[in-house]
């Protein structure tokens, strides 16, 4: 940060988008395994 | 009585239109809206943690209004909602909470504070994911229902008091923000995020109960003649 202002930060941005993308494949890949599992 | 599934391919649908919203509110959240005058590049954080806010509380807000029709009809169909709608939001809040600290790091300098809104929402999931808790430790699928969905309103109780903490104590978070507090070029990755995560959010839901009721559904069916024939 300099004077009150953020730089950069991507790395950040980017984390954010890939996490929230990889809960919610995981989340999505694990209904259709539950959803094909034999009861 | 349980869905019969009358659209089966609803959810599906509902998914891909999602993920299609989802990468296109992604795109213009990354490479086309401006980077914020004070936070920068990290503002673009706000695209999905926003859009993230409103859905999660929006399926808790659903997951009440299940266990309050649970408790009032006689149709395990609505447990089945409630045990979706409570997973969905549950993992929304997670998500939330996740967010909320990659953002909180480079802005406020720390990964978490305990702030009124932060730790409302960290009460609210918490709350949330002992419903899901208590379930399993339930075998009966009609006690199951009325106490999942006793605890579901009990927890229900903060998801108001997450969305006016701000408002009402004095807290770190910011407050919510309208059409006349957001610059018009952060409208769109908004909105398209917010409608995919709404899109997503909803063919889960829905794929969710479906799980919940086929094993309902199993749970209540008579056992099988020949294990009768070894019993008796």
């Amino acid at each position: 940060m300099t004077g009150g202002y953020i730089t950069g930060g991507w790395a950040f941005v980017w984390a954010a988008y890939g996490w929230t993308a990889f809960v919610l494949a995981a989340y999505g890949f694990s209904l259709f395994a539950r959803l094909r599992k034999p009861r | 009585m349980l869905p019969n599934h009358r659209f089966p391919r609803l959810p599906y649908a509902l998914i891909a239109l999602g993920v299609i919203c989802l990468l296109a509110g992604s795109y213009f959240g990354l490479f086309v809206a401006p980077p914020e005058h004070y936070m920068g590049e990290v503002q673009r954080i706000m695209y999905v943690h926003v859009p993230t806010a409103w859905n999660a509380l929006l399926a808790l807000t659903f997951a009440f209004i299940c266990a309050v029709i649970s408790l009032f009809k006689d149709d395990l169909k609505w447990d089945a909602r409630l045990e979706a709608s409570t997973e969905v939001g549950v993992l929304l809040g997670f998500l939330l909470c996740c967010q909320g600290a990659i953002w909180a790091k480079p802005t406020w300098g720390v990964w978490w504070d305990w702030d009124p809104r932060l730790t409302t929402t960290a009460v609210l999931v918490a709350a949330f994911a002992g419903v899901l808790a208590l379930r399993h430790f339930v075998d009966d699928p009609v006690k199951r229902a009325t106490w999942s969905a006793v605890a579901a309103i009990i927890a229900s109780v903060d998801v108001p008091i997450v969305y006016y903490s701000v408002r009402w104590w004095n807290s770190l978070h910011q407050m919510q923000s309208s059409p006349a507090t957001v610059s018009s070029q952060f409208y769109l990755p908004l909105r398209l995020n917010a409608f995919g995560i709404l899109f997503l959010m909803t063919g889960f839901i829905m794929l969710r109960a479906r799980i919940a009721s086929q094993r309902i559904a199993t749970e209540l069916a008579p056992p099988p003649a020949d294990l009768v024939g070894e019993l008796a």
